[in-house]
């Protein structure tokens, strides 16, 4: 975000907070990469654990919990692609909601009205998601900052009207997926289905990040004008960004569709859009961690004020919980936004680099 | 003939409604940086103020605009403290996404003071029934209004900027905001009046839209935000008169698209459904943008390395 001259010492507190970007082997990159793969490893072992916990705490409520704790999981997919575009490549890009909801009416369409097997349908979603991706790139490239932002967020509100037109035109009250394979009913396996997913992704984001591509997407949000003097080519690493975040979108929104159990044009809409920006600008800009930290927050918001009655009332206010909800969206945003402009997943390192301080300062003392 | 004119006239009414947003819009982000999506909600917090005063306490609807009015600068003028200069120094896009989150904030407050408004209310106008038929062309005593009161704004905003020291200043200001300082001007203060005159625009175009449609609700500014802020865009999001231009080209242009899609079916598909009207007007948006990046009017952009 900030627009540093690339030189060494200014870099230095990126390289405390990346160390594996820097393709040094130091002690500290080593042992960092050590804590990454730990890091994994212990990930890995609790998803795939929860669901016993779950079976602990919740007992016969225990399926009805995972199945929320699966939306966290497509939160994942759809908070990273928009990072990936965002945070990384620098796009100040609104429109990842339109793929959303469109590759959740493609998987619903092939599936259910065209009686197609569901793996044809979420190829096609995916593949539909990336063309369009594809399609809204290549203007995107033209139009720059806040004139792209309204046209990316005018896409999303005109893709939602569509499918909201074919809804009333085709005389349907929900979009229900139905023809789903028999082990995606279970909430159980759909969990376990939903997070291998999510797991594999993470894995290749994190080495697409860490390849000449992502340091090209890096190079180009630093500065795009040295980036192209150092001879990266910025329509294919921008229009690479757009497609593989529009795909990567367009999955976690046809895994959405198979959550729901339907499709609808809410999920193309401006409130949609503001839930992506708050998971990677709550969870930080730039940063794996961000994103899945900032979905975790952004999925677990609506399970824990859903204890709450409904309408609530405080004094002479009464509200809507769903009101609520999305209102508390608005106000963490500007929260972290104005308190925290770099996200929960900065605040290691600032207590990190706070902890390093106080010693030296009371040393002088 | 008189149907033609009558579709113009309503373009006209139309896009005078837009353009006053455009022109609120691209104020403050020629002086401040701010693209501001919480536009749509500031006005309709100021036209639901307005309706709780006039069902409320029953005030005089005349009484209970002068009061809308200065609630509205109050708005501003807290909205710049409270949100606008804190965030005063990020890039544009991360104070894009803060309006957005403004404007969820606001809306969720709307709707907890008066969550009567959640619904559709009817908003009355001493104006509502009246009209004025002239040689075949309706003309509704709003429609009158809103025209007048665009252009009498227009107006003034023009003599403000061009002729006052505060105006000259704030169109030095988007300029160059250091230089203005240099010159002596006040920036705080000219970033409070900004917000002050741009939320003043938005209660009048807020309490003029609730007032031609006679109604009302939290979200009642929602579908006319896209649409101004393709205009403020097509005017090139950095003059005034341009953004104007803007707002009233989208109006005419949704209002001919309706009268001549009326009717006409491609396929199974109804034509004159809304939905494919704003994708058209969404898809030429797009191909003007391309053409001309940097708006109709807009003058292009140079970057310095």
């Amino acid at each position: 975000m900030t627009q540093k001259p690339a030189v060494d010492q200014e870099l230095a507190p990126d390289v405390v907070a990346q160390p594996e970007l820097t393709g040094k082997k130091t002690l500290g990159g080593r042992l960092a990469s050590q804590r990454v793969w730990l890091g994994c490893i212990a990930g890995i072992l609790a998803l795939i654990l929860l669901p016993m916990l779950s079976d602990l705490i919740f007992g016969g409520s225990s399926d009805f919990q995972l199945h929320h704790i699966s939306l966290i999981g497509i939160f994942i997919l759809a908070a990273l692609a928009q990072n990936i575009l965002t945070g990384y490549a620098a796009q100040p890009s609104l429109g990842n909601a339109a793929f959303f909801g469109v590759s959740a009416y493609v998987l619903t369409w092939l599936s259910s009205d065209l009686g197609q097997p569901y793996w044809i349908g979420i190829l096609a979603a995916v593949v539909v998601s990336a063309l369009l991706g594809l399609i809204v790139g290549t203007p995107a490239l033209r139009i720059s900052g806040a004139h792209l932002a309204v046209a990316t967020l005018g896409l999303v509100t005109t893709v939602g009207a569509l499918l909201n037109f074919w809804d009333t035109t085709a005389g349907r009250q929900n979009y229900d997926l139905s023809n789903l394979p028999d082990f995606l009913n279970d909430d159980r396996t759909l969990y376990y289905f939903i997070f291998a997913i999510v797991v594999c992704l993470l894995f290749l984001s994190y080495h697409l990040l860490h390849s000449r591509v992502g340091r090209a997407w890096i190079a180009i949000r630093d500065n795009e004008t040295a980036a192209e003097a150092f001879g990266i080519n910025l329509t294919k690493y921008k229009l690479q960004a757009f497609v593989i975040s529009a795909a990567m979108t367009g999955l976690a929104g046809s895994l959405y569709a198979t959550w729901a159990t339907t499709a609808s044009s809410s999920m193309s809409s401006a409130d949609q859009t503001i839930a992506f920006l708050a998971m990677i600008v709550v969870g930080g800009l730039g940063s794996l961690t961000g994103s899945i930290l900032g979905a975790i927050f952004v999925g677990f918001l609506p399970l824990l004020l859903g204890q709450l009655p409904s309408p609530m009332v405080i004094g002479s206010f009464q509200l809507q919980i769903s009101t609520l909800i999305t209102g508390i969206y608005g106000l963490l945003l500007l929260l972290v936004l104005i308190f925290f402009p770099s996200g929960l997943s900065s605040l290691g390192t600032q207590a990190g680099n706070w902890l390093q301080r106080k010693p030296s300062k009371g040393g002088t003392e | 003939m008189s149907a033609f004119l009558q579709v113009v006239i309503a373009g006209l009414v139309t896009g005078s409604l837009y353009g006053l947003l455009t022109l609120g819009i691209v104020l403050i982000y020629r002086t401040t940086g701010v693209l501001n999506f919480a536009y749509g909600a500031i006005a309709s917090l100021c036209a639901c103020f307005m309706y709780i005063l006039l069902t409320g306490p029953r005030l005089n609807f005349w009484i209970a605009l002068v009061l809308t009015l200065l609630f509205s600068l109050l708005l501003g003028i807290v909205l710049e403290r409270g949100f606008a200069r804190p965030v005063l120094h990020a890039p544009v896009f991360t104070k894009a996404i803060a309006t957005l989150a403004l404007a969820l904030v606001l809306e969720t407050i709307a709707q907890a003071i008066w969550p009567q408004l959640a619904e559709v209310q009817h908003f009355s106008t001493p104006f509502e029934g009246q009209a004025l038929h002239l040689g075949g062309v309706y003309l509704s005593a709003i429609d009158i209004v809103i025209l007048v009161v665009t252009a009498s704004l227009m107006l003034v905003l023009n003599l403000f900027l061009m002729h006052t020291r505060m105006g000259i200043a704030m169109r030095a200001m988007a300029d160059n905001i250091p230089a203005t300082r240099l010159m002596g001007a006040s920036v705080g203060r000219i970033f409070m009046l900004v917000w002050a005159l741009s939320s003043f625009l938005a209660a009048i175009c807020g309490i003029l839209l609730a007032g031609q449609s006679n109604l009302i609700n939290v979200q009642f500014m929602d579908p006319i935000l896209l649409p101004a802020f393709i205009g403020a865009v097509l005017g090139g999001l950095d003059s005034l008169p341009g953004s104007l231009i803007g707002g009233i080209l989208v109006g005419l242009v949704s209002n001919l698209l309706a009268y001549f899609l009326a009717g006409h079916m491609l396929g199974a598909v109804d034509m004159s459904n809304p939905a494919i009207r704003d994708t058209l007007i969404f898809v030429g948006f797009v191909i003007v943008l391309l053409i001309r990046p940097q708006g109709l009017r807009g003058r292009a952009l140079l970057r310095r390395v």
